[in-house]
């Protein structure tokens, strides 16, 4: 190709564009209909799962494991339990509670109630001394807990963590994870089809121009890129309107509820904005990428000449 | 320069082949009228010219380059040393006559500045500069094939191919149309015109090609049409 063409050729590929697009002004409109009808599914589901997961996090980052310890350990029996946990890879942190700082903290934690613990001190302390765990991964408790209740009957008394609570928890992230995968991926083929059509149509409509097109001597990529084009501006026309249509939604819908996330634990919502940041990245570059996708499928074969 | 060396091509569909061991060459700057029944394997040497398709056997060089050793990507520009003529004109008709040629032009990249220059001095040589702003619904069909011409020439090929180009017009027409074909040829485009049209091709008193039954069957340097009807 000649340099000169470099010049000119976008300016030809934008006119033609916009001429395609007034022509098939209809079809035009129902593609972007049915992007915007494909995001704003699949833009629920990924707020639905963007905030799971912050959710899952907040609390994973919060759960710990107690080893508590017998009220008659040895020093000894401590230090090897300490070891062993300390060897562990799985493991975050260890941090050692000793009876009475147990005692201190509950009676912090009681506050007003303190009075009602006024009746003990170092001397009839029932709280038993423990090793509060972080793990690495929650997904690691169960290990952790394994490998602590190994020194059963060597020091250690029994081992506690939310275990129902945290299984429940990270089969919702997954399933929420892998249903939005699928989402993804449905709403991506029908979407790419429906694009596909669009374009096809307009290929059809131009085949003449394309037959001259290919006889005076231009190349495919010449051809092809004012369909390519249009199939990546109805896209992204389709994932700009999508996604002001939820940031509208997610919005209003977030002051209804006013903060209150109805969930069981105290963790909170992924941060709007993030989450619309996000969104709006994904969808810019999902919607031009369909478009084009969608638009290479259909013209493919009319190039073959 | 064209030349074809023992080309035969066959399609898959049919067991007889369309050409059948031709043979010919066609010098730069010649004038040849190619004619034959239906059938006889023109639009096959048309499309193998323009490498639609490929030769099943044999080779075919343009302007000294083989093209079957051409890429994909290298075809538009073997195109772009060809002009081609249709029968049925294929302009656009939403375009005007002016940008009917100059969309040759924008397709392989010249600047609006030769676009300006080039096109009116096309569009005269056919005799059509009085035309320039009209649509191709409200010309002739002699003056379509003309804007046609423009169009296969405008950027200076050094072959123009033309596809039975009087097929649909009248015998005064279509003669005005030849002679326009002849004058492109005096200025040193070799020109390769199928056609049915007995007069003019006897008329010329040109080179003329026979294909029948896919055989070079005629090959006379100062024609006669070659078959009778």
């Amino acid at each position: 190709m000649k340099f000169s063409s470099l010049k000119t050729m976008p300016r030809n590929v934008i006119r033609d564009t916009v001429k395609s697009i007034e022509r098939n002004n209809l079809m035009s409109v129902a593609s972007v209909l049915s992007v915007i009808a494909a995001l704003i599914i699949l833009g629920i589901f990924l707020i639905l799962t963007m905030n799971v997961q912050e959710v899952t996090q907040d609390v994973e980052s919060k759960l710990e494991l107690k080893v508590f310890l017998e009220a008659e350990y040895t020093e000894l029996q401590k230090t090897k339990v300490e070891k062993a946990l300390n060897d562990s890879k799985l493991i975050e942190t260890v941090d050692f509670e000793s009876s009475q700082e147990a005692l201190d903290n509950f009676t912090v934690s009681l506050d007003d109630y303190a009075p009602l613990l006024s009746g003990y001190n170092s001397e009839n302390n029932p709280m038993p001394a423990s090793f509060i765990i972080r793990v690495k991964d929650p997904e690691d408790l169960e290990a952790v807990q394994t490998l602590a209740m190994s020194f059963n009957e060597n020091g250690v008394e029994y081992v506690r963590y939310g275990q129902e609570y945290v299984e429940a928890l990270i089969t919702f992230n997954r399933f929420t994870n892998t249903l939005s995968i699928v989402v993804l991926i449905v709403l991506s083929l029908i979407s790419i089809f429906i694009i596909y059509n669009t374009i096809k149509l307009t290929v059809f409509a131009r085949r003449k121009e394309i037959g001259i097109m290919k006889y005076v001597g231009a190349t495919n990529g010449y051809i092809r890129a004012p369909f390519i084009l249009e199939g990546t501006f109805l896209g992204l026309i389709g994932a700009i309107v999508a996604f002001l249509i939820i940031r509208i939604a997610y919005y209003y819908i977030l002051g209804l509820i006013g903060g209150n996330t109805f969930l069981p634990v105290d963790a909170s919502l992924a941060s709007p904005s993030v989450v619309m940041g996000k969104l709006a990245i994904f969808f810019l570059i999902y919607g031009g990428f369909i478009g084009a996708v969608g638009s290479i499928f259909a013209i493919r074969k009319f190039l073959d000449v | 320069m064209i030349e074809f060396k023992n080309v035969t091509k066959g399609y898959e569909k049919n067991n007889s082949d369309a050409l059948k061991d031709v043979s010919l060459f066609i010098d730069k700057g010649e004038f040849v009228f190619l004619v034959g029944r239906s059938g006889a394997g023109k639009s096959t040497f048309i499309k193998l010219l323009l490498r639609e398709i490929e030769a099943t056997k044999g080779s075919i060089y343009i302007n000294n380059y083989n093209v079957a050793n051409l890429s994909k990507k290298e075809i538009p520009f073997l195109r772009r040393k060809m002009g081609i003529v249709f029968q049925d004109f294929r302009l656009l008709e939403n375009k005007s006559v002016y940008e009917n040629v100059a969309y040759a032009m924008e397709i392989i990249g010249k600047s609006e500045k030769q676009i300006r220059k080039r096109v009116p001095l096309a569009l005269d040589m056919v005799g059509l500069a009085h035309r320039i702003n009209h649509y191709p619904h409200e010309l002739s069909g002699g003056e379509q094939q003309r804007v046609v011409i423009a169009r296969a020439i405008i950027n200076n090929p050094t072959i123009l191919i033309c596809d039975e180009p009087t097929g649909n017009l009248d015998p005064e027409t279509s003669y005005e149309i030849i002679c326009i074909l002849q004058e492109i040829n005096r200025r040193g485009t070799t020109v390769v015109v199928v056609t049915h049209d007995r007069e003019i091709v006897d008329n010329m008193q040109k080179r003329v090609l026979t294909l029948e039954d896919g055989i070079l069957k005629v090959d006379d340097a100062t024609g006669r049409y070659g078959y009778e009807v």
